[in-house]
């Protein structure tokens, strides 16, 4: 990577970043980028969101216990065909 | 190589929110597998492989801004902004390509967050375990209690309102509330809902009483009765619409009143036909209603499938839809209104009047409303002018006929009703069609003439209608009048064609003129000399078969007998109505028999004056054969002379003083008579006459005609002082004539005197046949002389002197009364008004003798 690069890379990280924080999205810098890494890959960006929510939830309300009647987040685990 | 980088990154990515999410990491363990989670990881990610809304940097952006206005914090959105400003121009190789999905991944990750820190506080709950997807605002029970509510939760907003909670993002959303307030308020209030109000309002349209909206009897209108909650607007703009109905109350209730009526022949054919166009109107008016209630239950079709529409038909369409029949509808009440009480041609020239309109839909409206309405009427019309047929049951016609006799039927039998005449029919056309149809039906009736059914047809023909019925019609009044015009002319062509050709009018008027005007000179001779002895008889005394006799041989023996004998045989004689004392003179005239059609012109009236002018005429021609008898005896003769010779010096001198006074007398009195009977008979009676023929050249119609003569008339009888402003005159003119007769008898007794002296004197010396003639002639003497025989030259002397003397008084006294009469009847003539008069006093006067005698005249 040249500098030049870098700089724009460094800076456009720095903007979304900041811009993050405004939007109060309580993500870290690495993790945003790893993100916007992803995005630029063509990944849905709402998936990832919703990728990002199930992941931050409270432990112990992605369990899945009888009490929670939830109709989206009622997964079977199932063996996933690895993506490579 | 791209997947298993984006593999990577989605471990890595997991580890970290992992880690992220358990600050502890001695729990780390009991919770979340990291494989289990890395397969749920992407299972997620492959559920959704496309955006769901579309690629738009710039909207999302804006949205995002938004969003921080929206929650308060409008530093931030700038901040925002700037910072986009910044990423957005950001390019090169190392660059996010994906700008869009960067913001919008930040977006919905915001937006979650936010959703699940209010989730929080109800998290322990444990009946809320997750948020339901979209942006739906989350609905608390109020049961309060049960959660563990974090107080201090800021973006919270709890609103309770009978029952509903509502939910605001933000404090500050004071529009939404607003809306959501005025909404209740609404529902609060109508209790009655639109739809509702318009089909009501429709039937109110139609006369009919809705659900709610009702007629009312007390305001005389279609009513919301006031138990019924609706906004002000509403009710007001529902009282505008059934305005409509009020006026369709009114038209609809003249329409079926009159058509009650019709049964009773109450209403007249162009009632009926005004009902007629009337109920047509409504008939389009009942359309469009019909079409309407059709329209007022379908929902107008939307683009966007979530928004919802009310009925199609709302009060305000409804009062767009009204405008045009609103404006129609009134104009048919107001003529409803102005036609009540009327019939017949005035109530179209009522409807006339309000055609008068510049608006082109209000003229359109009127012009067919009358075609339909006037039609009637211009039927009429045509059958009255070409046929002269008054086919006129309800009388709304504007002529009327009434049965007469034949003879007046050109005066009275038909005239104009003035009162039924519309107003696109001005005077003088009406005239022309009365006038018409007169001819007609005079030249049926009175003339048994058929052939002006020729002449109707060519008229039509010229004007290019036909005969039948319909040609005309309201609007066409140029039309109307170009065809009774030719109509007229024709007919009054015919007319007079009749009258001149087949009933000698002329013939006639010039046999008047001979005869009763006494224009046939020796005809007027021959029979005054035979009449005269019979009428110095008393009046009734005398036979009119006598008179008759003598008219007849009258006739005969003059130039009358070559004239035509139907004229002659219309000759006749009159004994007027007589009194006692009255002498033949006063009561002799005579008559012309006019007939049918003729007696349409000598009417009784005109021959009443011809009589007058004839016992004038005949007074005249009395006096002056008076006068010229009179001088047949005064002629200088043999025994005049003889007495004369006879005679001694002093009554030779009374003698001929006498005698010379008489004729002096007689000369006077000649000379006013010549000249009054030439005034009469020339500068009166024939300039009157040739301008009579003139006009009677000139006429087009019987109008003109009867103008004419009574023109005629009306001169001679000015001129001849028989006229009321010369009653004075006319006194002293029969005044004077009273004297000239008298005269006559004492110039008669005079020379009567004379031949018997004369034969007195003679008788001696006279063969015993001049004895018996002169005796023969003194048979005539007057009382006064008795029969003497004998006294001698001296008596007879003495005799002759005295009767002179008595005579010369007579005839002084006579001369005297003559001259004053004379005097004052040439003092009041330049008095009077008649130019031709003074003609009369310059023949009189030419010498100027009588104003040089007597300087006041």
């Amino acid at each position: 990577m040249d500098p030049e690069a870098a700089r724009t890379a460094r800076d456009s990280l720095d903007l979304a970043f900041h811009m993050s924080n405004i939007l109060d999205t309580g993500l870290d810098r690495h993790t945003l980028s790893i993100l916007i890494a992803l995005c630029d890959m063509g990944l849905n960006p709402e998936t990832l969101a919703a990728l990002v929510k199930e992941l931050r939830r409270d432990p112990s309300s992605s369990q899945p216990t009888p009490t929670i009647q939830s109709e989206i987040v009622d997964f079977t685990v199932m063996d996933l065909p690895m993506l490579s | 190589m791209e997947e298993q980088k984006v593999s990577d990154l989605v471990k890595e990515l997991v580890l970290r929110l992992l880690s992220s999410n358990q600050p502890d990491a001695e729990h780390s363990t009991s919770l979340v597998d990291p494989p289990k989670a890395l397969k749920y990881a992407m299972r997620i990610l492959s559920s959704r492989m496309a955006p769901s809304i579309s690629v738009d940097e710039a909207a999302m952006a804006e949205s995002i801004k938004r969003h921080l206005v929206n929650e308060g914090k409008s530093s931030d959105a700038l901040t925002f902004a700037d910072l986009y400003t910044k990423f957005s121009s950001k390019s090169g190789p190392a660059c996010i390509k994906n700008k869009w999905a960067v913001l919008y991944l930040l977006k919905v990750i915001s937006e979650d967050r936010r959703k699940e820190k209010k989730s929080d506080s109800r998290v322990s709950s444990g009946f809320f375990a997750s948020t339901v997807s979209g942006g739906l605002p989350v609905l608390f029970d109020d049961d309060s209690n049960n959660c563990r509510v974090s107080r201090n939760q800021k973006t919270l907003d709890k609103g309770w309102n009978g029952g509903v909670l509502l939910v605001s993002k933000d404090p500050e959303n004071i529009r939404d509330i607003a809306f959501r307030e005025f909404g209740n308020l609404l529902k609060e209030e109508i209790e009655v809902s639109e739809g509702v109000l318009v089909r009501d309002v429709l039937y109110a349209c139609q006369g009919i009483d809705g659900k709610h909206v009702k007629f009312d009897k007390n305001v005389d209108g279609y009513v919301l009765p006031d138990f019924i909650k609706v906004p002000r607007a509403t009710g007001i703009m529902v009282r505008k619409l059934c305005e409509l109905g009020w006026l369709f109350r009114k038209v609809k209730g003249y329409i079926s009143e009159s058509m009650d009526r019709f049964p009773a022949e109450d209403v007249g054919t162009v009632g009926q036909a005004f009902c007629a166009a009337l109920q047509d109107e409504l008939s389009e008016y009942y359309k469009l209603l019909a079409v309407l209630e059709a329209q007022s239950m379908n929902p107008i079709p939307l683009v966007s499938e979530t928004a919802s529409s009310g009925n199609y038909l709302s009060l305000r369409r409804l009062s767009v839809w009204f405008a045009e029949p609103m404006v129609k509808m009134r104009l048919m009440a107001v003529l409803v209104d102005s036609c009540k009480v009327l019939r017949g041609g005035a109530m179209a020239g009522a409807i006339h009047v309000h055609a008068q309109h510049g608006d082109p839909l209000v003229h359109e409206f009127m012009r067919r409303l009358l075609r339909r309405v006037c039609s009637p009427l211009f039927e009429m019309v045509r059958s009255w002018v070409l046929e002269g047929e008054l086919d006129d049951i309800f009388a709304e016609f504007f002529v009327l006929g009434q049965p007469v006799k034949a003879e007046s039927l050109w005066r009275e039998g038909y005239r104009l009703h003035t009162a039924m005449l519309p107003s696109f029919i001005s005077q003088s056309l009406a005239q022309r069609i009365l006038r018409t149809g007169k001819s007609i039906n005079f030249l049926r009736v009175c003339c048994e003439d058929q052939g002006w059914a020729d002449a109707a047809t060519e008229a039509a023909d010229a004007v290019g209608t036909t005969t039948r019925r319909g040609g005309l019609g309201y609007g066409e009044t140029d039309a109307l009048e170009s065809l009774v015009v030719e109509a007229a002319k024709r007919i009054d062509k015919r007319l007079m064609d009749v009258m001149f050709k087949r009933y000698k009018f002329k013939e006639h008027c010039l046999a008047i003129k001979r005869y009763l005007l006494l224009g046939q000179g020796d005809f007027v001779q021959y029979l005054m000399d035979i009449v005269r002895p019979e009428l110095s008889e008393p009046a009734n005394t005398i036979s009119s078969f006598k008179l008759a006799g003598l008219l007849e041989s009258a006739i005969r023996s003059s130039n009358a007998q070559y004239d035509d004998p139907d004229i002659l045989d219309r000759l006749r004689v009159k004994m007027m109505p007589h009194g006692t004392g009255d002498r033949g003179w006063d009561v002799f005239s005579l008559e012309y028999d006019a007939r049918v059609p003729l007696n349409t012109v000598f009417t009784e009236s005109v021959m009443a004056r011809y009589l007058i002018i004839f016992n004038f005429l005949w007074k005249l021609r009395r006096v002056e054969h008076a006068l010229i008898g009179a001088w047949k005896m005064m002629k200088p003769n043999s025994i005049t002379s003889h007495f004369f010779t006879k005679l001694e010096g002093a009554v030779k001198l009374q003698l001929v003083t006498t005698l010379r006074r008489c004729q002096v007398l007689w000369d006077e009195m000649n000379h006013f008579l010549t000249n009054l009977q030439y005034y009469i008979m020339f500068e009166v009676l024939e300039v009157s006459w040739s301008n009579f023929l003139d006009e009677m050249e000139v006429a087009k119609d019987l109008d003109d005609l009867l103008a004419a003569q009574e023109k005629y008339l009306h001169s001679i009888v000015e001129k001849s002082l028989l006229g009321e402003r010369s009653q004075t005159l006319c006194k002293t003119l029969f005044a004077l004539f009273d004297l000239i007769l008298r005269f006559r008898s004492h110039a008669d007794r005079l020379y009567e005197g004379i031949h018997e002296l004369r034969a007195r004197t003679t008788e001696s010396s006279m063969p015993s046949r001049d004895r018996i003639k002169s005796r023969l002639k003194s048979n005539d003497e007057p009382s006064g002389f008795g029969s003497w025989v004998g006294g001698g030259r001296k008596a007879l002397t003495q005799r002759a002197g005295e009767f002179l003397r008595i005579m010369g008084q007579d005839l002084n006294t006579i001369a005297n009364e003559y001259s004053s009469l004379l005097e004052g009847f040439i003092a009041q003539l330049p008095v009077q008004q008649h130019v031709d008069l003074k003609f009369l006093l310059f023949r009189l006067d030419f010498t100027e003798f009588y104003s040089r005698l007597h300087p006041s005249v």
